[in-house]
């Protein structure tokens, strides 16, 4: 990094997102290309997810974290991008000038042309849960704790109590029982698990580990270190029922309860936010409100796999270079909007026709036998079956040109029920 | 396994149990006479009892009952306040307090002996006046009533219910725990020494005169003997057979918010004005009031309690918060929540403060009963004491070398780039952010470990540094804090704890546990 430099694109974040977006945005024909990384190494929190399950949909084969990662990795060490490991952005503003620090050069403006966001995201705490008690140590978040195990070879815990059934909550019950840890269970508030059925199946079931659907943690005890907690069933609007309060004897409370992404750097260069999603209002083009800055992966919203979250960054990265070679303006906007059964989609606006658009949203409850469904000005450009939805698992629906968003005033997500046919 | 301590001094001429606000405060006003002094604490930091869950308020006295001690050393300890920090490297932000009358002050009465005018001249005139009336005569400045319209152009984000207000520009925020540990290295600067991890557990007293401390690591002899225990103050005491009076613990509970989200959301402190009546507890009613660093807090609760170590807060206490808070802030961002916590108050049976010398035990100095306005009297309790210790043989004349500067850590997060990058030329840790939602340097918690009050667990450092006090509350930075712990003290990393004995972060090495329960 030499002062005041003026590269083609700076990429924030070197995970899955940053990786992919950083390697098309080179290969699409940016010479300058810099990729800024927090941590030590590359590939975010990939190296610690030594569980498989990854690639399915990229590769076309299953991988642990840290194999996905590392084929990204490989490639873009190789492709002449200027990597900036140990590095922290401390301010970026709306016309694209940066802060930056790290030990080598220290702090050091930037200005480039284009700039992707891919700083996926972050636990969601206790205390933004609420839950009461103690503050002592041992409450700690799962991803926190794989981070402990598998990288810095530390065990958090020993006795364990799980509370969220998020995949990661579910892959840290099978990790701890692995480790030797004793796992008592895991709570869930919902009535449904939260993570993918593929994890509840291979990480509790095999394992024998309870899952205690409509749960949760009410109380942490342990004024040093966590000696127990309270659990209780909920009722149907979540609230804990006195009466089924049971005590927990634990030394750790692990909490997988949601991520959000990492949005504190879009807010300062003015970034719109979608408060569905809590990331960036994005187009087809992965481009947000503010020009030359794109966004892609889990900054945007939480994906369930990170093949999707590879999709959004090579969208972004071939974006960024249009926009940076070709001069590419935006162009006038269709609103998505969420129908029948649908929480968010990504993108929020579509713009661009002459080619496919990949819409991914969640439903908001779990539902059998049903029809996902991309409607254009009324019309249907896009519908596929699916035996079941659920909260949890992002759905994907690929829309072809061809099928005709042309003339659209409008575009509508919605999951309908197809019974009879089903 | 127990941070070494340095070896407790055969002998002193003071010694002070209890490195809280008022301890610290204490002894570094008593090193201004000698540099004789010690300071006992139980825990492993200063700070780490009541008066690190304190809520940052120097008052300005408005609410306290007159002719009471309280009153008298708050409205002093207020004036005081500039002086008492200056050379500390810590500020005391004025920013003011802005009492809120509103509609439910006084009901609108459905039995009509109370026309509608005669409610609103109340409401509108004669509570704010009698406010301002009643703080000028305890000696309070500068007090002046806002009409409802200046109310919201001060703190657009208020109740539409407020009617009127009153602003008191002497009220100021001041980090409690900075404060303490700038009190305590300053003390040190100038000869005091602090001993952590060290219980007292009785005393030596021989015709009626305090002669030792006895603690858990050893006796200390000594002549005067200060009692600042805070909630322990009355156990402390009877030790010394110079008890009588009792501490009640009282809870107090506090939302924190994200200072990202919140840094603008009230400018000064915001309190709802309440009849006696309408207070449900023995709070003053707290309020909504940004902490030294800008993050907004809510509360605090007041709930009476049995146990001197109940640190925690119940589902009751956040409900009883977001209601009370609901109707002064009608959108106050709950999303924007990031921590709770809970501090134990000190109140006497009284509910003043007891501040002297022991008839019973000669050399024996009780300072009890410290509760809110603890903080901000502080100048003047201490004033106080030394004028008590003068007259048990603490020298009269101050000592010409005492030195009236305590450097302050230096904080990356505020520095000019050009001096960020000198400091970074210095040392490459100045430019390796180990906490990224508070923007702090691996040097930074390398500084604090080395300090003059050495932190030595991961709270420690966090009060020292702000690691871990962002919206992701250590979730990056909790394992880079820990790894730089046990590499600057020496220790393995599952000796590392989050806030002293009893309170390790890790339980083991992973392949620690396989095997050990089948052989």
């Amino acid at each position: 990094m030499s002062k005041a430099r003026k590269p083609d694109c700076v990429v924030i974040g070197a995970g899955p997102a940053g990786l992919g977006a950083a390697l098309t945005a080179r290969e699409a024909g940016l010479k300058d290309v810099m990729l800024i990384e927090r941590d030590l190494e590359l590939g975010g929190i990939l190296p610690q997810c030594i569980h498989d399950g990854f690639g399915s949909i990229v590769f076309d084969e299953v991988l642990t974290g840290p194999q996905y990662a590392q084929r990204y990795i490989d490639r873009v060490e190789k492709a002449g991008i200027d990597i900036q490991l140990n590095t922290m952005v401390l301010e970026m503003a709306p016309d694209h000038c940066m802060t930056v620090v790290n030990s080598r050069e220290g702090v050091v403006e930037i200005e480039p042309r284009s700039i992707i966001l891919a700083m996926g995201c972050r636990e969601r705490t206790r205390h933004q849960i609420m839950i009461p008690g103690y503050r002592p140590a041992g409450v700690i978040c799962a991803g926190a704790a794989q981070r402990d195990i598998n990288i810095d070879g530390v065990m958090p815990g020993r006795r364990v109590v799980i509370l969220g059934s998020g995949d990661i909550g579910l892959i840290m019950a099978r990790r701890f029982t692995l480790e030797g840890a004793e796992v008592e269970g895991v709570y869930e508030l919902m009535d449904h698990p939260g993570g993918l059925t593929r994890n509840v199946v291979q990480c509790l079931h095999d394992y024998d580990i309870p899952l205690h659907l409509s749960h949760t943690v009410t109380f942490i005890h342990g004024r040093k270190r966590v000696e127990a907690v309270t659990v209780a069933r909920v009722d149907e609007n979540l609230k804990p029922i006195k009466e089924t309060e049971r005590l927990v004897p634990c030394d750790s409370l692990v909490l997988s309860v949601g991520l959000i992404p990492e949005n504190e750097l879009s807010k300062k260069a003015g970034v719109e936010l979608d408060p569905a999603t809590s990331g960036p209002v994005v187009d087809e083009c992965m481009h947000t409100s503010v020009d030359g800055i794109f966004a892609c992966g889990n900054v945007v919203s939480v994906f369930d796999l990170v093949d999707w979250v590879t999709r959004t960054a090579e969208a972004a990265g071939r974006s960024a270079a249009e926009y940076v070679l070709e001069g590419r303006k935006r162009e006038a906007y269709i609103r998505v909007n969420p129908g029948r059964n649908v929480k968010f989609v990504v993108p929020q606006l579509v713009g661009r026709l002459d080619r496919g658009v990949d819409f991914y949203f969640r439903v908001e409850h779990p539902e059998r036998a049903v029809r996902a469904m991309v409607l254009a000005g009324g019309e249907q450009a896009y519908s596929r079956k699916a035996r079941m939805v659920r909260p949890p698992e992002m759905v994907h629906a690929g829309v072809e040109a061809a099928k005709g968003l042309g003339k659209a005033r409008d575009i509508t997500i919605e999951v309908v029920s197809d019974e009879k046919e089903a | 396994m127990r941070i070494k301590r340095p070896p407790l001094p055969l002998k002193t001429g003071l010694v002070i149990v209890g490195g809280g606000v008022i301890g610290c405060s204490i002894a570094r006003e008593a090193t201004r006479y000698s540099p004789d002094v010690v300071i006992l604490e139980k825990e492993s930091d200063v700070a780490d009892g009541t008066s690190k869950a304190n809520n940052a308020e120097v008052h300005s006295g408005i609410g306290e009952d007159t002719g009471t001690l309280k009153q008298k050393l708050n409205v002093r300890g207020n004036q005081l306040y500039n002086e008492f920090v200056r050379g500390l490297g810590i500020e005391l932000k004025r920013q003011g307090m802005l009492i809120v009358v509103t509609q439910r002050t006084i009901p609108v009465d459905e039995d009509g002996h109370l026309s509608e005018a005669e409610r609103m001249e109340i409401l509108e005139k004669k509570i704010p006046e009698g406010i301002v009336a009643y703080g000028e005569k305890a000696g309070i400045q500068g007090l002046r009533v806002l009409a409802r319209e200046e109310v919201f152009r001060m703190e657009p984000n208020v109740t539409r219910e407020a009617v009127a207000g009153v602003f008191d520009p002497t009220y100021g925020l001041i980090s409690p725990y900075k404060l303490t540990i700038a009190l305590a290295e300053h003390a040190v600067i100038n000869g005091a020494r602090v001993f952590l991890d060290t219980e007292v557990t009785g005393f030596r007293v021989e015709d009626g005169r305090v002669k030792a401390v006895l603690t858990d690591r050893g006796e200390i002899e000594a002549s005067i003997v200060v009692n600042a225990a805070g909630v322990f103050a009355d156990d402390v005491a009877n030790m010394a057979g110079a008890g009588g009076f009792v501490i009640h613990p009282r809870k107090g509970a506090t939302l924190l918010f994200d200072r990202q989200v919140t840094a603008e959301y009230v400018r000064s402190s915001v309190a709802e004005f309440r009849l006696p009546g309408q207070r449900t507890t023995q709070s003053k009613g707290g309020g909504a009031m940004p902490t030294a660093e800008g993050n907004l807090q809510l509360g605090p609760t007041a709930i009476e309690t049995d146990d001197k170590y109940d640190t925690s807060i119940s589902a009751e206490e956040i409900e009883e918060i977001f209601e009370r808070f609901h109707y002064l802030l009608p959108d106050f961002p709950r999303d924007a929540l990031i921590s709770a916590f809970s501090g134990i108050r000190a109140p006497t049976l009284e509910e003043d403060f007891v501040i002297g010398a022991s008839d019973v035990v000669q050399g024996f100095v009780n300072v009890a009963g410290i509760q809110s306005p603890g903080l901000a009297s502080a100048p003047a309790i201490a004033e106080m004491v030394i004028g008590i210790l003068h007259g048990l043989g603490l020298p009269e004349s101050p000592r010409p070398e005492f030195d009236p500067v305590r450097p302050a850590p230096v904080k990356f997060s505020e520095l000019p780039d050009e001096e960020r990058n000198r400091l970074i030329k210095e040392d490459a840790r100045w430019g390796h952010i180990i906490c990224r939602c508070e923007t702090v340097t691996e040097m930074e918690a390398v500084n604090a470990i080395h300090s003059i009050i050495p932190a030595t667990n991961m709270d420690a450092v966090k009060r020292r540094t702000r690691t871990g006090m962002g919206r992701c509350q250590g979730g990056f930075c909790g394992n880079r804090v820990a790894a730089i712990l046990a590499e600057a003290l020496g220790i393995p990393i599952t000796a590392v704890t989050k806030d002293g004995e009893g309170s390790p972060v890790f339980l083991g090495m992973a392949k620690d546990y396989l095997g050990s329960d089948t052989g």
